[in-house]
């Protein structure tokens, strides 16, 4: 009997899941530019943000929204470019999952006169567009915001993984901007660590061994995001330091920009989501209409990839969120202000009261 | 019945030094066997030894420090907790891959309840607030572990792909609990789980529970001789009984001295002071940590564990069904019941783990755990546990864990980075299992 | 008359379609020891499964005193006294003889711990009787020889009052001493009026400490002949041929014409 029961149950789960992606893959094309987008994986919630202003943007330019998600599969993804250029679609924007494994597909379509935006993620294609947030900016905001709190002093540097390549971008931003009173000797580099997986739990050990060495005589802390960050905080509390020593992040996750308001964060860079999807569908439009990609607004040339290709590309501005703008998040509708705000004491934060 | 053969000898005491009489000269592993004691533990905590030794030869003295020493306790609590548990899933022929992806899911539920749920309830800081959490993910691991050992046990479908699939299911769940939104901050009364300031019991406690553990292992050795002297066994020799009791108490006493050695940074010492209506003292105050919660909730959980596979039936069932499957099912256990308990305790630790986790963290986050089933399984096996089943001890896991925390922390400590630290790791789980190998042969 | 210890009536088993024991029947008297003979294949092991409880017969019948009983398993068995000592052993070989003697039926302290004491203390005692010389209570079963390991898995079978004793090849992995010491072992437990199957494919091992032989071929019995009766040439006989001598009553498994 029991058997019976959990193979049921076993088959309903199975069921279920295969139905609901089909289900939400059934939608009508109607007239106006079609737009293709190709999703890597739509389990990270982030890109349901993206997809909504992509979605709206087009819609409000009288054009088609089509999409397909590779569910983290870069083989999917190749036949998903296919098939968005098969059911008519005029431009592609494309959120790579292996950056080389996507090259044949865009290359057939640049090939066949279908534009491409790389979205997020470099696809080295000169004839592709890239966009993206400046990373290597990123770093630097975080620097000069931290900087800013403490001039000079013990600088802590929680990396990001060291198997991703824009925890190396954030890192070159940092000490790029860092780099002169490094020089001097105002601020000293009194011990950095990779973060294996971006683990939070690792940057707490990190950090609680970085302590240790140093016997506490650490004055500001630039982690690589708003997850480390938090782990790097958890170790400083326990020797009763959050609060008074700067640390940075970035992503502006709700836990960050509540620490934000509680003051144990200094500053969180926000990369607003809406805002590239917006630009992706914008430009996007604009080259299925047959622009050239050195026509869109603010594009500049880039070359710093790994092969070196000359790209055509936008980078968009990061926010820095610090205490005294915490309302541009909760203006935007970004976060709600209970979030942000829980436990903050009135009068302390401009943005809560 | 009668005799059958010529009329043995009475039981008598000393006779296992008559059997090793006559097969010649003893070794010191006779005389350790004598005194039960395994061998193997004096091997894994001489290793551990010189590996703090050398950490803090390297680190011109930092790392045997009492703050170096406290912190690697808390550090390895969570993997211990769950180490425990796995010895008893790899004993019985078994593996379980999803015990890092469950302490994600659980912990995500956990911050979803004390965060989202419960304040609406109760508001925030109610005082029942984290005795629910930490139920809500005992009990929620637990079902979860009962579900998969269901799936082993009846469908007999093997621990290796249901447990592989259960570390996809559980970390996609974690990020459906709140889309991949990082939950913080946590109630602070069960931030205690999680160690840190909060999280220390003071030194008076730290005392009182030390030398109740001491009075508790002298009871229990006093029992253990007086039950085979009601037997007519042979006994330890009295100085064995006095020194094995003697260990013990010490190292509960050094532990207490260290973490009450550990004293809190003197900003906090004085705030404490002041909010107890005390006057801060001129020239300042050393007050102590004392033992941290999350390592008191590890040691209890290996003693708990230790009792159930020791001195319980299901232990023994536990380590039948390791020896021989067939031999256990056809003494008339329920094999299959057995089975899915044990994943049902595994699942309730990954549930005490997780609060742990989370509480230290004071966030909780969906990529919590990741990996982690690796580093609990590499701790059960240097602690001596054989894959092959039926071979193991919670002492020897959670040493384990012990010896891969140090071995992290302490190059941290002295500036290695981490792609450098997991090939050191990856290293020691090899040739640990080496020589666990080595010496098996040996003795076997 | 009094009923047979044991009785099994028309026994028969598939598994995917062959029969692997089919319309067999057998009993078993006190003090009595049967010898259930055959090649490897024969169905006898199949069939003493069935009796233990590891394997529930698709028909037939088993009697314990005259009594109708149903085993379902090991536990059932063993409640109607009927205890096995299995070719492979079936011993957990990483915990101690102790453990094993008492796996499934552990002795417990009045808060139902394990009350490790009194189940050494015991089996100091059953060991005492069958292997006096053995003296490594605290080690794993691993590292017992196969004459130790024998006596422990017997130990197990007798130290709960078995009234009916199965061996299956008993002797298969011990030397000449320790199968002289095993049939030994097995007179004694006759004496005490304990019925005993025992199965072998060895005619030699059974021919002369059982009273009757069962001779099994392809599932089916070929004949049953007490030892007196026939010689061990007609039983070889039985089982290559299935042929059945004068001396001995023909089952439905017997060779016609």
């Amino acid at each position: 009997m029991f058997r019976q029961i959990l193979l049921a149950a076993g088959v309903a789960m199975a069921a279920s899941g295969g139905l609901l992606p089909a289900l939400a893959q059934a939608q009508a094309p109607a007239k106006g530019p079609v737009i293709g987008v190709s999703w890597s994986n739509f389990q990270e919630e982030r890109w349901k943000t993206d997809e909504a202003a992509i979605k709206a943007a087009i819609e409000k330019a009288g054009g088609t929204y089509l999409s397909a998600d590779a569910q983290s599969s870069p083989a999917k993804q190749l036949t998903d470019v296919e098939s968005l250029i098969a059911r008519g679609a005029k431009a592609l924007i494309v959120l790579a999952q292996d950056a080389q494994a996507i090259r044949p597909a865009v290359q057939k379509a640049v090939d066949e006169g279908i534009a491409v935006v790389g979205y997020d993620r470099l696809i080295e294609i000169p004839q592709a567009f890239y966009l993206t947030f400046d990373n290597v900016e990123v770093g630097r905001m975080m620097a000069r915001e931290i900087a800013k709190a403490k001039p000079e002093g013990n600088y802590v540097f929680i990396k990001g993984s060291s198997a991703d390549p824009n925890a190396g971008f954030l890192y070159q931003g940092s000490i790029e901007v860092l780099k002169p009173a490094l020089d001097s000797g105002k601020i000293k580099n009194v011990g950095e660590a990779f973060t294996d997986g971006w683990l939070p739990a690792n940057a707490q050990k990190n950090m609680e061994q970085i302590l240790t060495r140093n016997a506490n005589k650490v004055d500001a802390v630039v982690a690589a995001n708003d997850g480390t960050a938090g782990g790097a905080i958890a170790a400083m509390a326990a020797q009763g330091l959050a609060g008074s020593v700067p640390v940075s992040g970035q992503d502006a996750d709700r836990a960050a920009l509540n620490r934000v308001a509680l003051g144990t964060q200094t500053v969180t860079i926000w990369k607003d989501a809406r805002e590239l999807g917006r630009n992706a569908a914008e430009i996007a439009i604009k080259l299925a209409g047959g622009a050239k990609l050195t026509e869109v607004a603010g594009a500049t040339s880039w070359n710093q990839g790994p092969a070196k290709q000359a790209m055509t590309a936008l980078f968009l501005k990061p926010v820095p969120v610090t205490q005294d703008n915490l309302n541009v998040v909760i203006d935007a509708g970004w976060a709600p202000k209970t979030a942000v705000c829980q436990g903050v004491a009135a009068g302390k934060v401009k943005a809560c009261d | 019945m009668t005799e059958i053969a010529p009329a043995p000898a009475k039981p008598v005491q000393g006779d296992t030094s008559l059997d090793a009489a006559s097969t010649g000269s003893r070794s010191l592993a006779d005389h350790l066997r004598e005194i039960e004691f395994d061998p193997r533990m004096i091997g894994m905590v001489a290793a551990l030894a010189v590996i703090w030794l050398g950490f803090n030869w390297l680190s011109g003295g930092a790392f045997l420090t009492p703050r170096n020493l406290w912190n690697l306790l808390v550090q390895s609590a969570s993997i211990s907790v769950m180490a425990c548990g796995m010895v008893l899933v790899i004993v019985t022929r078994n593996i379980d891959l999803s015990v890092g992806s469950m302490l994600g899911f659980v912990g995500m539920v956990v911050g979803l309840i004390q965060v989202r749920l419960l304040p609406e309830l109760w508001g925030f800081e109610h005082p029942a607030t984290w005795v629910v959490s930490l139920s809500a993910a005992v009990a929620l691991g637990g079902v979860i572990g009962l579900l998969q050992g269901a799936l082993i046990a009846f469908l007999a479908i093997p621990s290796f792909i249901v447990t592989l699939g259960g570390l996809l299911v559980w970390r996609g769940a974690a990020w459906w609990v709140t889309q991949g939104q990082t939950i913080a901050p946590m109630d602070s009364r069960f931030r205690r789980l999680g160690g840190g300031i909060e999280g220390a019991i003071g030194t008076s406690a730290s005392w009182a529970i030390g030398l109740a553990i001491c009075a508790a292992i002298a009871v229990a050795s006093f029992a253990a001789r007086r039950r085979r002297m009601r037997f007519g066994f042979s006994l330890r020799p009295l100085w064995a009984d006095f020194a094995l009791a003697g260990l013990g108490c010490g190292a509960v006493v050094a532990t207490v001295m260290v973490a009450n050695a550990y004293a809190l940074p003197a900003g906090i010492a004085r705030r404490l002071t002041e909010a107890r209506g005390e006057i801060w003292p001129e020239g300042g105050l050393v007050i102590g940590h004392g033992l941290a919660v999350p390592v008191l909730l590890a040691l209890a959980v290996g003693v708990a564990i230790t009792f159930l596979a020791r001195r319980l039936r299901f232990g023994r069932y536990v380590f039948a069904i390791g020896g021989n499957p067939e031999a256990a099912q056809l003494s008339g256990v329920n094999t299959r019941k057995v089975l899915m308990l044990v994943y049902g305790l595994m699942g309730a630790l990954v549930g005490i783990s997780a609060c742990i986790a989370t509480a230290r963290l004071n966030a909780a986050t969906n990529s919590a755990g990741a990996l982690d089933e690796l580093y609990v399984i590499a701790a059960a096996v240097i602690g001596g546990t054989s894959l092959a089943g039926g071979v193991g001890t919670i002492a020897g896991a959670m040493l384990g864990a012990l010896v891969m925390q140090s071995l992290q922390s302490g190059m941290v400590l002295i500036g290695v980075d981490t792609p450098l630290q997991n090939i050191v790791v990856g290293l020691v789980l090899v040739v640990a299992v080496w020589l666990d190998g080595l010496y098996r042969k040996r003795l076997g | 008359m009094t009923s047979p210890l044991v009785e099994m009536r028309d026994i028969s088993i598939a598994f995917g379609g062959i029969k692997a024991v089919d319309a067999v029947s057998v009993d078993l008297n006190p003090g009595e020891v049967v010898g259930l003979l055959g090649h490897n294949g024969a169905g006898k092991s199949t069939l003493i499964k069935i009796l233990s409880g590891a394997y529930r017969a698709d028909s037939g019948e088993i009697r314990v005193n005259g009594e109708p009983v149903s085993i379902a398993s090991p536990r059932d068995a063993k409640r109607h006294g009927i205890e096995t000592i299995y070719q492979t052993l079936a011993l957990a070989d990483n915990v101690d003889a102790a453990a094993n003697i008492f796996l499934g039926r552990e002795l417990l302290t009045p808060w139902r711990t394990l009350d490790d004491s009194a189940m050494e203390a015991e089996t100091r005692k059953v060991m005492g009787r069958l292997n006096p010389h053995f003296r490594r209570f605290k080690e794993p079963v691993k590292a017992l020889s196969g004459g130790q390991r024998q006596s422990v898995a017997i130990a197990r079978a007798i130290y709960f009052n078995a009234r009916v004793l199965i061996m299956d090849e008993p002797t298969a992995a011990l030397g000449p001493a320790e199968t002289r010491q095993v049939a030994e072992l097995i007179l004694e437990l006759k004496k005490q009026g304990i019925g005993i199957f025992l199965i072998s494919h060895d005619l030699h091992d059974v021919f002369d400490l059982a009273d009757r032989v069962s001779v099994m071929k392809n599932g089916r019995v070929v004949g049953m002949a007490r030892t007196g009766d026939v010689t061990q040439d007609e039983v070889l006989g039985m089982i290559i041929s299935g042929k059945c001598p004068a001396g001995a009553v023909p089952g439905p498994g017997a060779l016609r014409g």
